[in-house]
This record gives structure tokens, C-alpha cells and sequence, in this order.
């Protein structure tokens, strides 16, 4: 019963998972652009969110989840009108990995020297310790609205790709930009804004991670990493595929907690080498 | 190579043997650093420049190299440099291992691909205490009879792997090998329709480069003698050979090892000169990148060359993208 | 009345190497002309040209009295030019109908909307839902047509409408194509079939290696005059 529960409550960090890597599948889907900086962003939405819960310790945390997520937008949205789309616009597939990595270095050794490097977390109040029980099985409320959240991210996510005319242009460009240009379409705009909604997605994220676990500057790397697995596991190109790897890799990190308590991400990563081995096309195949 | 290139050659070589005499040990272990540098980003380079192969987990190479040595040292109670051939090969072995499951993987997942890989060695060494788990482990240098002659010896076998490597890698794409390596980067296609066998012709340069990799990171842990999970794997190591190479220039053999004096100038510049501390410096490297990424993105070598007209053969000449033109 | 498009001395480079040399011609507004030529004679890139995708280095391009030097692509849509591209180019992640809304992002009013464009090809409105490139080659050719005629453009410009296409298909393409004109629509054609170019444009104008060889009406060309204005003396 025991392991089952930590099963569940893998599942339920696979929401949180899927959305780290939600980002990660946006931008690249859209202009085949890994942004090496997006464990970064992660961490910076907890940072955001400690110094927001500081600044107003009134509201509850689950409040600021909004202004986090408006901040990214804003951040994604000047970070990719401002550098990363001259690197796209040069044609050469490196450009965008340096700049990215590059930048990652940047904000990760900036958040060391103006935050410190100590391990902290957000304390999300009665509701990050709240249990419920469900048929038998003791399971954490705030996974379980986490997922909610996720799953409901997700699907307007979907919603906004599939049936509204800003889905359309960005999965036109995601196409044939240069077409697209023919129906009026600038694609650095819709690069602007797609950007943006990846760099929501990640603070947010963060933000929501951070009331339950502790993290440093150095944690992007892990998310990022973690990202980048749930988008091969789910399989390029699939959204709900995404949230799919998510759990699987959020199941394993709980269980190999459960079996290895220092081990870090070490199963994660182990259950992504597996997949690699044996489902190279990942939970839903390539869709391109 | 040209004779100007051959009489320079031959001046560091001279300068090499005989710096132990006159240099004091702070900046032997300094130029060491640099030499050792110079090679790790030359393979680096070797990956990324001439076989378009951009890799963000070099670090493995460098830790697998250094803990192959550290282990082989001990158990066989040898003295450390005849850890060096198992360390290198250590760094082939594992890449020949990887190529079969990250060559499923395109560019920059390629690049996080072995990544992931990296972290998974530090994890499974942090946790080792066999290893000497996250604490890391001293050298053993018990066998070596002449403690004294071990740094000098530490900076020849550096100086050989810093002079070594840009000349092997130069050979090297001077090769039938080499010449099959830029066509796969410019052209997998076209290279496939003209018989090169472009799996192999990418798994060969892996390995050399883990090889070569691992090679420098266990001289440089042997110079130091002393390793820890946190050191080895750190990013930062990818971090300097990819600075050095991009800033260099991509694709050239000069290139990378101007790039890696830059890195070492600037270092010392921002950390002693101007007195900013280790975090510093590093987000300064981190805007050259940018900088780097935005404005030259085929480096100072590559600024140079198009003044010059082109000259070094392996140096990749981009389509520009018709998505963001205009 | 100015012409509705007009080129002047027109060069067009393909990076390094020039692929359109000195090209002047006019269209009227509601007139058809053919642009023939052999194969890399340069007359897809002078549509690219007029479209601002490759933009003419030397010469002057003016659509309706509007200078277009220097316009970006999407603001050069955006002025009523619409282009069915060689080779379709459908957009394949989206739906047939959802290509030809496409069209409409420049919000221009008029007669095409999507049930006009469906009344002009019926079978489109059958298949609206599927993936666009799913379709037959025709009615690929078809979705581009339509995607093109929603942005109710003043010019519209089409490439190789013919290609790859069997002749049934063709027939059919371009029966909708009258339709197409009835408006007052001006359309520059290009076109391999040099018969069927002839048949439905006003005038022609040929193009061999990049420079004009022959400029005229459509009805009552000799024969020979446009073969030696095709291949060269």
C-alpha cells in the first residue's frame, strides 16, 4: 500500500514535471530552439516567489502563482525579442545553443551572488502539508492540485494551439515561416510571444516546486535536465505526451527515493536512459 | 603547416623543457592549467567545430578520465602517469558505449543527452565511497620514487598534451578522416549520396575526443592530486571549452587556443586585477558568449579570417535563415 | 489610371549570383499576364521579388502607386498581394480550412470569405477537416488558390499551377480560374505550359536568363516569335 501511494504520488509530481517541460516542447516545436537557460527561469520563478511571499507575507502563496507567471511572460517575451531572436535569424543552429547556454551561465552565477547560494524553499502554508485519503491511500493535497493546475494548463494550452487563431498562426510558423510572412505573419512576433507563455510556464513551475522541495541557484541544471527528459520521453512534438513523461519520470523519482534516499534524480535519469535504449521515439512516437 | 608555424612549435617545445628550471611551482601549475586547457578544447572543437556535434556533457570525459587514473594508480600501486593511457582509453570506451544511444539524438539533444549522462557519473561517484564518494579522494603516490621530479614531470606530460593535441587534430583533418568529418557537418546528405559511412565517420570522432578529453582531465587531476565528484563533473568545464572554442573560432585549429588564453587572461584580469570574486567572473564569461554568440559567432579567428579572406579549410560557412529575414 | 503593378529595371539576386536582370513590366488592374520562360529563367524569383521574400537589389517595384523597396514581406502582403506559391506549400499542421483562414489575417474585405471559396471548389468543403497535405495534388493546388484568394488581394500572383498535376486537374484549376478574374482581380501567371499561359492571360511577357526576350498580347503571337523568344536566337 505503501508503494502504491508513492506511485500515486509520483504521478502527481509528474504534473509538475510535464510542465517543466512544457516550455522546453513550445519553444522547440516553434522555432527549433533548445533554451539551454530554461532550468534557470525555473529557479528564478522560486526566487521570484520567496521574494514575493517576503514583500507580501499576508496573501497566501498560492496567490502569487498570477504575478509569477505574468513576470515570465514579461521575462520570455524581452528575452527573445531582444537576443534570441537575432540568434534564430542567423540560420545557424549553434547560435541559439551558445546564446542560451551562455545566458544560463550568466543567470545562474547572478542568482549566486545576489541571493546566495544557501538551499531555501517557500513555505506554501497548510497547504503543502494537507493530506487527503483516497480509497485507503494517503496522498498529498498539494501534488494533487499541482496536477489539477498542470493538467488544466495543459489542456488551454491545447485549447489555445488548436481552436484559436493565435494557435493557428503559431503552428503555421512552426511550419513554414517564411509563408507564413506571406499572409501578413511576422514570426518574431509570434516567436515574442511564445517565448513568453514557455518562460510562464517555467517560473510558474518553479514557483510551485519550491513549496516542496529546497533549492539553490545550482538547481537548474536538475530541472533542466528533468525538462529535457520528460519532452524525449513523451516524444518530440507531443503535448500530452509531455505531461505523460512527467509522470513516468516523477514515479521513478519518488521510488527511487523510497529505495535510495541520496540519490538524487539518479533513477530519473536512469528510467530516461531506458527509454532512450528501448522506446527511442518516446510514449507517443514523432510527430514530425 | 606552414614553416612560421613549425619554428613556433618548436619554441614552445624548447620553453616547455626547460620551464620547470625557472618557473616556480604556482606558475607551473598555472601554465599546466592552460596547456591542459588547450587540449580539452581542442577536442571539444574536434566535436563540435569539425563534426558539428555540439556536446554539453564533455565533463564526463574529463571526471571518467581523472577517476580512471586516481583508481588505477592506487590499485595497481604504479606510479600516476601510467594511469594516463587508462584514463584515456577509459574516456574512448565510454564514448564508443554512448554513440549507439545518443547518436538517436539530434543536435542540441544530443548536447543535454550527454549531459544527463554526466550527471548520472556524478551521482553514482558521489555515492560510491569506493570511489571516496563526495568528498573525493587524494593521490596515491606512494610508488613514485622521486617526489620532487612530480611536478616537473606533471608539466611536461601537460605541455605534450597542450602542444600534442592541436598538431594531432590538425593531422587529423588534414586526413581522408578529417575531410570526411566537414562533409558530414556541412552536408549529411550529400555526404551519405557520396558513400561516406556517416554513423562511423561521427562514433571515430567521439571517441578521440573522450579519449583526448579524458587524457587532459586526468593529467590535470594528477597535477593537482586530489579529485571530488563536485570538481570533476562540474559545468564549468564545458563552459571553458566552449567559451575558448567559440571565442577562438569555431572550426579552426588557432581558435580554440586563442580562446582558452582569453579565458585564462581574462580569469586572472577579473579575479586579481579588478577583485571580483569566482561568480563574477564567470557571468562576465557568460556575456562575452553572448556577445560572442550575437556579434561573432565564428569567433576572433573568424574576424580575422574574413579580413584576410578564408583560409583555414574547416571553417563553416552558415545558411542564413530566410525565416527572420528582411 | 497608373498600372496597378509596376517594375522598373529590376534586379533580383539569389544570394552572389544575379537571377534577374533589368526586368521591367507592367500589369493593369484587372488584367492577366502570362510570365513564361524555360526553367531557371528567373521568373519565380521576380515573383519572390514583387512578394518582398527576396527583395530586388537595384530597380523600383510600385503596387497601386505604393513603392515597395525596402517593405517587409508581411507588410507587402499586407498591401493586397497574395502569392499561390510553387509547389503548394501548404501548411501541413493545419487543416484544410484552417489553411485557408490563413488568408484572412490581413482583414481585408470582399468577395472571398470561406463560402465563396467553397462554392468555387466544392470538394474543398468536404474535406475541410483534414490535414491539408493529406489531399491530392489538385486539391492541395486548390486549398493554396483559395488560401491566396481569401486575403482578397489586388494582385495575386501564381506560380506553376500547372506542376506535377494531371491535365483532367489542370482543366479543372483553371476553369475556376475565369471565375477567379470575373472580378477585376489583376494576376501575374507563370506558367510552364506556354499553350495554356497564352489561353488565359491578356498579355505575356517572356523571360530568358533573367532579362525580358518578349513582351505582348497573349492572342495572335506567331509561333516562332515566342519559341525564339523562349529558348533564344
Amino acid at each position: 500500500m505503501d508503494w502504491l501511494a508513492t506511485v500515486v504520488n509520483g504521478a502527481l509530481l509528474g504534473g509538475l514535471y510535464g510542465l517543466f517541460g512544457l516550455g522546453l516542447a513550445l519553444v522547440f516545436g516553434v522555432m527549433r530552439v533548445v533554451n539551454l537557460a530554461h532550468g534557470e527561469f525555473i529557479v528564478l520563478g522560486a526566487f521570484l516567489g520567496v521574494f514575493l511571499v517576503g514583500l507580501l507575507p499576508q496573501l497566501p502563496p498560492w496567490v502569487l502563482v498570477l504575478p509569477v507567471a505574468l513576470a515570465g511572460y514579461a521575462l520570455g517575451w524581452g528575452l527573445q525579442a531582444g537576443v534570441v531572436n537575432r540568434a534564430v535569424r542567423s540560420g545557424n543552429p549553434l547560435t541559439p545553443l551558445m546564446l542560451t547556454f551562455g545566458l544560463s551561465v550568466m543567470l545562474r552565477n547572478a542568482m549566486v551572488q545576489f541571493f546566495g547560494a544557501d538551499s531555501r524553499a517557500i513555505d506554501g502554508g497548510v497547504l503543502t502539508t494537507a493530506g487527503i485519503d483516497l480509497l485507503g491511500l494517503r496522498i498529498g493535497l498539494y501534488p494533487l492540485l499541482v496536477l489539477a493546475l498542470a493538467a488544466l494548463l495543459f489542456g488551454a494550452l491545447h485549447w489555445l494551439l488548436r481552436h484559436s487563431e493565435f494557435g493557428r498562426v503559431v503552428r503555421a510558423v512552426a511550419d513554414a515561416p517564411e509563408m507564413a510572412r506571406l499572409m501578413g505573419v511576422t514570426p518574431a512576433r509570434v516567436f515574442n510571444r511564445v517565448m513568453g507563455l514557455a518562460i510562464a510556464f517555467a517560473m510558474l513551475a518553479g514557483f510551485l516546486l519550491a513549496q516542496r522541495t529546497l533549492f539553490t541557484p545550482f538547481s537548474g541544471v536538475e530541472r533542466m535536465l528533468i525538462a529535457f527528459e520528460v519532452v524525449i520521453i513523451g516524444g518530440l512534438g507531443s503535448f500530452w505526451g509531455a505531461l505523460a513523461g512527467g509522470m513516468v519520470l516523477g514515479i521513478a523519482q519518488l521510488v527511487g527515493q523510497k529505495l535510495d534516499s541520496n540519490a538524487g534524480p539518479l533513477y530519473a535519469h536512469l528510467v530516461f536512459v531506458l527509454v532512450l535504449l528501448f522506446m527511442p521515439k518516446g510514449l507517443a512516437g514523432e510527430r514530425r | 603547416m606552414k614553416r612560421l608555424s613549425w619554428v613556433a612549435v618548436a619554441a614552445l617545445a624548447g620553453t616547455a623543457l626547460f620551464a620547470p628550471r625557472f618557473a616556480d611551482g604556482g606558475l607551473l601549475r598555472l601554465a599546466a592549467e592552460i596547456l591542459l586547457a588547450v587540449g580539452m578544447a581542442q577536442m571539444w572543437n574536434l566535436l563540435a567545430g569539425y563534426t558539428g556535434l555540439m556536446s554539453l556533457g564533455h565533463q564526463l570525459f574529463v571526471a571518467l578520465g581523472a577517476y580512471a587514473l586516481f583508481e588505477t594508480t592506487q590499485r595497481l600501486g604504479i606510479a600516476p602517469w601510467w594511469g594516463l593511457p587508462v584514463a584515456g582509453l577509459a574516456g574512448a570506451a565510454a564514448a564508443a558505449l554512448l554513440a549507439p544511444v545518443l547518436f538517436r539524438l539530434r543536435d542540441a539533444y544530443f548536447a543535454i543527452g550527454l549531459w544527463v549522462f554526466a550527471e548520472i557519473g556524478y551521482l553514482l561517484v558521489s555515492k560510491s565511497s569506493g570511489l571516496g564518494g563526495s568528498g573525493g579522494r587524494a593521490l596515491d603516490v606512494s610508488a613514485l620514487e622521486d617526489v620532487e621530479s612530480f611536478q616537473a614531470i606533471g608539466f611536461w606530460i601537460a605541455a605534450a598534451i597542450g602542444i600534442g593535441m592541436p598538431l594531432a587534430v590538425g593531422a587529423l583533418m588534414r586526413s581522408r578522416l578529417g575531410l570526411a568529418l566537414l562533409t558530414v557537418r556541412d552536408n549529411e546528405l550529400a555526404a551519405r549520396s557520396i558513400g561516406v559511412d556517416v554513423w562511423r565517420v561521427r562514433f571515430v570522432a567521439f571517441v578521440i575526443s573522450g579519449f583526448g578529453c579524458a587524457l587532459a582531465g586526468a593529467a590535470y587531476y594528477m597535477g593537482g592530486m586530489f579529485v571530488s565528484p563536485d570538481s570533476a563533473f562540474d559545468i564549468n568545464w564545458v563552459v571553458m571549452m566552449m567559451f575558448a572554442t567559440l571565442i577562438g573560432g569555431i572550426g579552426t585549429i588557432a581558435g580554440p587556443v586563442f580562446g582558452v588564453l582569453v579565458w585564462y587572461a581574462l580569469r586572472e584580469l577579473l579575479t586579481t586585477v579588478f577583485g571580483l570574486q569566482g561568480g563574477w567572473y564567470l557571468i562576465g564569461m557568460g556575456a562575452v558568449a553572448v556577445a560572442a554568440s550575437l556579434y561573432a559567432p565564428r569567433g576572433v579567428w573568424g574576424l580575422v579570417a574574413r579580413s584576410r579572406g578564408p583560409k583555414d579549410v574547416g571553417a563553416a560557412r552558415p545558411a542564413k535563415s530566410d525565416a527572420l529575414e528582411g | 489610371m497608373p498600372p496597378l503593378l509596376q517594375l522598373d529595371e529590376v534586379d533580383v539576386f539569389h544570394g552572389d549570383l544575379q537571377a534577374v536582370f533589368g526586368v521591367s513590366l507592367r500589369v493593369e488592374a484587372g488584367e492577366a499576364l502570362a510570365l513564361i520562360g524555360a526553367n531557371g529563367a528567373g521568373k519565380s524569383t521576380l515573383l519572390r521579388a514583387i512578394t518582398g521574400l527576396t527583395p530586388a537589389r537595384r530597380g523600383t517595384l510600385c503596387v497601386d502607386g505604393q513603392m515597395l523597396g525596402g517593405l517587409s514581406a508581411e507588410r507587402i502582403a499586407a498591401l493586397g498581394i497574395a502569392l499561390v506559391p510553387e509547389g503548394r506549400q501548404l501548411f501541413p499542421s493545419l487543416s484544410v480550412e484552417e489553411n485557408l483562414l490563413m488568408g484572412t489575417l490581413a482583414r481585408r474585405p470582399g468577395r472571398w470569405t470561406l463560402a465563396t471559396v467553397y462554392a468555387l471548389f466544392p470538394v474543398l468543403r468536404e474535406f475541410r477537416q483534414r490535414p491539408a497535405t493529406l489531399l491530392s495534388g489538385g486539391q492541395q493546388q486548390m486549398v493554396a488558390i483559395g488560401r491566396a484568394l481569401m486575403a482578397n488581394p489586388k494582385l495575386l500572383l501564381c506560380d506553376e499551377l500547372s506542376l506535377g498535376l494531371a491535365p483532367l486537374v489542370v482543366e479543372e484549376i483553371y476553369r475556376a480560374f475565369s471565375r477567379i478574374r470575373e472580378d477585376g482581380l489583376a494576376i501575374v501567371l507563370v506558367e510552364q505550359d506556354v499553350a495554356r499561359a497564352c489561353a488565359v492571360s491578356d498579355r505575356l511577357v517572356c523571360l530568358l536568363k533573367g532579362r525580358v526576350t518578349m513582351s505582348g498580347p497573349s492572342q495572335g503571337q506567331p509561333r516562332e516569335r515566342i519559341a525564339a523568344a523562349y529558348f533564344g536566337e
